[in-house]
């Protein structure tokens, strides 16, 4: 009965709740910011977890699950950012023939070109590749088509460009048959590469151009030995794969035993671990400060309340005088902490939707907001306003009218 | 209407029992005006809180509206206050977030009777007391006159049978006080079944019926 009798005067109880709540705002206003904080963190947390993983997927994807990168370098020189060129065409072609491997695609990458059409002006990356990049990568055009065998034989001046590339020369003009200005070589766009999206690392996968490897080599700089990446396929497993592929560098390079390789290996499944330890220390962190704020709020929630109960016993003394049974006094308290800590909630929702942009910068990964995010962030609220509220709901409602009349 | 039947009430100290009331047996019939009378210390307040359902007897029978109360829990008795019984106290209690429009409707939150219409019944009963430009104020915004008459048209909201008044004229200037007997009165002869609870002999006029209280028992009760 004591929560059927509410019932039909909801509406009443209701606007009562705000009146008191309003009253006592100043003091509201503090757990009110908590619980917003605390469901701001676990916002975050959960939307940018879903947006590590979704970018870890983007990026297997992209590379290919089956795919295995070689770089030049050792793994120290690498993890200080010296690139050094290690690897050769040799390399390349000496791969060719170990078991199960069944595509090579040798890079030679150019950053930070700058490229010309009329008056506009871009800089960006010139990936120097063999013909098999669109196929290796599974990366379809828009317009036009892949340079052809006989363009890459003869080094020609030719290239593909990427859908930001495309856009920041032609925006959304005809862009085949152009001839833009590549540093000093003019060069002719045969096509326009879809629009992928996504970034890996610092750039962003639509914005660059891709040439054949024999131009950018001969023509773009002057390196005719060595390759910047080396990109592999193979059908057997990865790992026995790798063995091979490091015995044969090893043996081309006269590494002795136990020296250092000069060379560094990845595949797709190194890059979904990187990506899952980043999502794992983003947890650890945003989650203790969310618990931190929560269990913060909750014990100042329920300190408030404490303090409350004292003055408004004249309130809870009228109140069942005039009918409201112990446990009508029980739910309304409880009601007014689950309210100002659902509202906190919502509004720690949207707190983090409108700062989901700077979020996604501060750590740069996206945010993907779910149904999900509202469900946890609601449990999250009810729950410290459950916990936080039961007790000094409890003593309230076991205050006795003729002793709160008393004063 | 009520039947109180050899009521007796101790308070324990440790094992020291203290005796507030030593028997009291009173009939209040419908649409009775009583003055319950006593010092303060005389057990007056006791009486009322266990005629108001507000407490319990130590021993003996109380009937209220012809049911046998002492058997009700919680429950039952808030539902029973709720129906039955309007509240004025010395201190207004009127809630300090709500303003006097609201404040008269707070026993509807919790009222099973179906009043229809209570905002304007509020309205009218503000307006019957000349309350009609300040039902929008805030209690803090109000005279102790004005706000006792907020609170008994608060006792009034979800028509009760009986009005319950614990020194309802304590916290004012004598001209209001009287105005507030006045009210009770002018209550009264509407039918109102009303008890007010004093310590000020010059209250005793204004009822019909005059019930003096002395160390525990009844020791004077005539009636007009």
């Amino acid at each position: 009965m004591g929560l059927s009798q509410k019932i039909p005067r909801l509406r009443e109880f209701l606007e009562e709740t705000i009146k008191i709540l309003y009253y006592y705002r100043s003091r509201v206003i503090f757990s009110f910011s908590g619980v917003a904080l605390g469901i701001l963190s676990i916002c975050v947390i959960v939307t940018t977890i879903d947006g590590a993983n979704k970018k870890a997927y983007d990026i297997f994807e992209a590379l290919g699950p089956d795919a295995i990168m070689i770089f030049g370098g050792s793994e120290r020189q690498h993890t200080a950012r010296v690139r050094i060129t290690t690897l050769t065409i040799n390399d390349a072609d000496s791969l060719q023939t170990v078991g199960g491997i069944y595509d090579v695609l040798k890079v030679f990458a150019v950053r930070g070109l700058n490229m010309k059409y009329r008056d506009r002006k871009w800089q960006t990356q010139v990936i120097g590749a063999t013909e098999n990049y669109f196929t290796s990568y599974k990366w379809g055009l828009q317009s036009g088509s892949f340079f052809s065998s006989e363009e890459y034989d003869n080094a020609e001046a030719v290239c593909v460009i990427g859908a930001k590339v495309y856009e920041e020369l032609f925006a959304g003009e005809n862009a085949i048959g152009k001839v833009i200005q590549i540093g000093r070589l003019p060069t002719k766009v045969v096509g326009v590469l879809e629009e992928r999206g996504g970034a890996i690392g610092s750039s962003h996968i639509d914005d660059r151009v891709v040439m054949p490897l024999t131009t950018v080599m001969n023509r773009l700089s002057n390196e005719k030995r060595y390759l910047g990446m080396i990109r592999l396929k193979t059908n057997r497993d990865p790992d026995e794969t790798i063995e091979d592929v490091k015995s044969v560098l090893r043996r081309n390079h006269g590494i002795q035993q136990g020296a250092e390789d000069d060379f560094m290996i990845r595949s797709s499944k190194d890059i979904l671990q990187f990506v899952s330890v980043i999502s794992g220390s983003l947890f650890l962190f945003l989650g203790t400060a969310a618990v931190v704020a929560l269990v913060v709020s909750g014990f100042v929630l329920a300190n408030l309340f404490y303090l409350t109960i004292q003055e408004r016993k004249k309130d809870i003394g009228i109140r069942r005088a005039y009918g409201a049974t112990r446990k009508g006094i029980l739910f309304s308290f409880l009601f007014e902490s689950i309210f100002i800590t659902i509202i906190g909630g919502i509004a720690g929702v949207l707190l983090s939707i409108a700062l989901q942009g700077t979020f996604e910068r501060l750590f740069d990964i996206p945010m993907v907001f779910s149904f999900k995010v509202v469900i946890f962030a609601l449990v999250f609220s009810f729950l410290t306003g459950v916990l936080s509220g039961l007790k000094p709901a409890m003593k309230a409602s076991r205050i006795e009218p003729i002793e709160a009349i008393r004063g | 209407m009520i039947v109180l039947k050899d009521i007796r009430k101790s308070y324990f100290i440790g094992e020291r029992e203290l005796p507030i009331l030593k028997g009291i047996n009173l009939e209040i019939r419908q649409g009775e005006f009583v003055i319950l009378m006593g010092v303060s210390g005389s057990g007056k307040t006791t009486l009322m809180n266990i005629v108001g359902l507000l407490d319990k007897q130590t021993a003996g029978e109380f009937y209220f509206m012809d049911t046998y109360v002492d058997g009700l829990d919680d429950e039952a008795l808030a539902s029973f206050r709720n129906k039955h019984i309007g509240f004025v106290f010395q201190q207004f209690f009127l809630l300090p977030y709500l303003n006097a429009l609201e404040n008269v409707l707070i026993p509807m939150v919790y009222s099973e009777k179906q009043i229809k219409h209570p905002r304007d019944k509020a309205r009218r009963l503000l307006e019957k007391f000349g309350l009609l430009e300040r039902i929008h104020n805030r209690p803090s915004q109000l005279s102790g006159g004005e706000q006792q008459r907020v609170a008994i048209a608060r006792a009034l909201i979800n028509d009760p049978d009986l009005i319950l008044a614990d020194e309802p004229t304590g916290a004012l200037d004598s001209k209001t006080g009287n105005e507030i007997m006045e009210l009770f009165g002018m209550l009264n002869e509407d039918g109102k079944t009303v008890i007010v609870v004093t310590h000020d002999p010059k209250l005793a006029s204004f009822g019909k019926r005059l019930i003096r209280i002395e160390d525990g028992t009844i020791s004077e009760d005539t009636t007009a």
